[in-house]
């Protein structure tokens, strides 16, 4: 007798009894639903901090931080980051872009009306790798950049704020007493975590030449694989120690130490995600055996009948077994569709991303059909030691 | 084809020893045509489920075309169950959420045949007993006649050369009893060897020949000793 009778007769007697084995899964499906779930809000949000800390581009951000012996020496830049010192990063083999920039704050006029906002001065690789988009109007031009050109473009916030929301393209405003012209506006952040700042960025080139900023003050490394972004920074940080002369004064973030910390969370939520599956899969593994034998008790007869017509106790005991492991195969698959549904729900109501592994899935669907083993060996063999002549009178 | 020499068996019921039968030896030959008396609790169905090889007896050898079963496994047993040996009972034993094709597939399905062998093997059974429209009834849509129709082609799909009824018409009424004992006899005269368990003499009158078991043993026809058996 083939595998594939038996699972048809298998899904033949679940069907036959359909409450009650969808009763009997009930606790594989709890047990199933919670592990997808789990799993998968914990790997979301341990692939949100990463990517806050790493940043979506493969990023890592240069910080100034002088010791307090350099300080003393006055060795404290307010831009530590001169050009040169940007040529020598973007010659770093496997940097994809330096992306530099400097800011102040500064009050910004159009006619009557003035506000405060953040100006910075950016370099080409700026909006790309920050993902900022210019939702209206136009972008800046290399030559924008080459020429210093006095253009600006100004977050969503900041056309609210100076134009009142109407279209503020073409517009000249005055950041101190130098004029600029708008030519474009960026897209509304979206997210848990972003605020609509008033912004205004121009080209790094033009914002020297308005406000005479000689340096970068921030800076930050794209890399062109994400296993590189610590090694890359460090060598980063070497060069610029060794161009400005300083011990430990350009640093990075140490993203191994980070990862490390993360771990330990992980590692504590699959502990408690283990117990949850455990327990829960333990009592639907309880729930599974308990109804085979009741199972086995009330076909005793139909078990007679079969060996009577020359089934083996191997095909008796697969025949059980079988129908256990599909019975424990639905639930988990039950369980995984509504774990995945409750965990897409949460994604969406908390905005918090939720990652469904298809290594979870799988493991899922392989632990359940093993419950489905473990618990099915009992009933499946008891069935196929009955005596076919007792069987055959049974009542 | 049938040859059982000194079989017994015997039961332990808590301390006691219940013989039920006690030496029992017989031969029966290809093509026969048997029929088995005896009072109710005398042993018949248990020297049926020995024939049968679905019980072993305590002592004692049976050889089934020339094979000494008595020694077989579990699982050799089971072949033999499903190659050589048809049953018929007197409840019918049918499963009842299979319909009557499905039914009749089932010692095929043991047996390792194709789906199309099968169905196609299991139709002609059931035209062979008279219920090719019938097929795809299940055992509750049937009477008892055709109940026992459906178990005798099942007995028959698989071409044993022996079937086993043990009271095949006892649930049943005089005519239909006729019409199943008639199915027998044909398949008698095919060739096949037919041991009958009975407490009709009607149903016995189709048999070549009759054996009598009284108290596990075999006996006289009581009918032709007349008074003399106490
Ligand atoms: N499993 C068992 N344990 C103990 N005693 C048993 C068992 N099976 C049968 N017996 C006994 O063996 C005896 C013969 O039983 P069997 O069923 O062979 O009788 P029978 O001749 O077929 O009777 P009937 O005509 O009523 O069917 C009975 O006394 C019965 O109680
Ligand atoms: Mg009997």
């Amino acid at each position: 007798m083939s595998l594939w009778e038996n699972i048809k007769m298998a899904l033949m007697s679940v069907k036959a009894h359909k409450m009650r084995s969808i009763l009997t899964m009930l606790g594989i499906i709890i047990g199933v639903a919670a592990v997808i779930v789990v799993v998968a809000i914990g790997q979301g949000g341990e692939a949100m901090l990463k990517s806050q800390i790493a940043g979506d581009g493969n990023t890592i951000e240069v910080f100034y931080q002088p010791s307090e012996e350099e300080m003393q020496q006055g060795k404290w830049e307010e831009n530590p980051f001169t050009q040169e010192d940007i040529r020598q990063l973007e010659g770093i083999e496997k940097v994809s872009n330096v992306v530099a920039s400097s800011s102040e704050f500064s009050t910004a006029r159009l006619r009557e009306e003035e506000t405060e906002t953040s100006i910075t001065g950016i370099n080409e690789a700026y909006l790309d790798v920050n993902q900022l988009k210019v939702e209206k109007g136009r972008s800046f031009t290399s030559a924008d950049f080459l020429g210093g050109r006095r253009v600006a473009i100004v977050s969503a916030a900041m056309q609210e704020e100076l134009f009142e929301g109407k279209s503020p393209i073409g517009e000249i405003i005055r950041i101190g007493v130098q004029p600029v012209e708008v030519i474009g506006v960026l897209e509304k952040p979206t997210g848990l975590f972003a605020f609509g700042s008033v912004e205004t960025y121009i080209p790094w080139t033009a914002m020297r030449n308005m406000l005479g900023t000689s340096n970068y003050s921030q800076v930050t490394l794209q890399v062109e694989n994400a296993d590189d972004i610590q090694p890359i920074g460090e060598r980063a940080t070497t060069v610029l120690n060794q161009l400005h002369d300083t011990d430990d004064s350009y640093q990075v973030i140490n993203m191994e130490e980070i990862a490390q910390g993360i771990g330990q969370v992980t590692t504590i939520m699959t502990t408690i995600i283990g117990s949850i599956a455990g327990i829960s899969l333990l009592v639907g593994g309880i729930g599974v055996m308990n109804i085979m034998l009741v199972s086995v008790t009330e076909r005793t007869r139909e078990i007679g009948i079969r060996k009577s017509l020359g089934a083996t106790r191997q095909q008796i005991l697969l025949q059980f077994l079988v129908e256990s492991i599909i019975l424990t195969l639905i639930g988990g698959i039950i369980g995984i569709i509504l774990g995945a549904g409750t965990a897409y729900l949460v994604s969406f109501f908390a905005d918090w991303p939720s990652l469904i592994s298809w290594q979870v899935v799988l493991g899922a669907v392989l632990f359940s059909m093993l419950i489905g083993v473990a618990f099915g060996l009992l009933p499946a063999n008891k069935a196929s030691r009955l005596d076919p002549i007792d069987s055959l009178r049974y009542e | 084809m049938i040859q059982l020499e000194e079989i017994t068996k015997s039961y332990t019921l808590g301390k006691e020893a219940v013989n039920v039968l006690r030496g029992i030896s017989l031969q029966i030959k290809s093509g026969e045509f048997v029929a088995i008396m005896g009072p109710s609790g005398s042993g018949k169905s248990t020297l049926m489920n020995i024939i049968g090889c679905l019980d072993r007896p305590t002592t004692g050898s049976y050889f089934l075309n020339e094979e000494d079963v008595s020694q077989h496994k579990d699982h050799e047993l089971a072949k033999v169950r499903n190659q050589s040996i048809g049953f018929v009972f007197q409840q019918f034993q049918l499963l009842p959420r299979l319909t009557a094709l499905k039914n009749v597939e089932l010692p095929m399905v043991y047996a390792g045949a194709s789906k199309q062998e099968r169905e196609e093997r299991a139709r002609d059974a059931l035209a062979k007993v008279g219920l090719q429209d019938r097929v795809g009834h299940l055992p509750n849509e049937l009477s008892g006649g055709q109940k026992q129709r459906v178990a005798i082609a099942r007995a028959l799909v698989n071409d044993p050369s022996l079937i086993l009824a043990d009271e095949p018409t006892g649930a049943l009424d005089t005519a239909t009893s006729v019409a199943i004992m008639d199915l027998f006899v044909q398949l008698n005269q095919e060739g096949t060897t037919i041991v009958v368990v009975t407490h009709e003499p009607e149903v016995a009158e189709y048999a070549s020949r009759v054996i009598y078991v009284r108290d596990g043993l075999l006996g006289q026809n009581p009918l032709e000793k007349g008074g003399q058996t106490s």
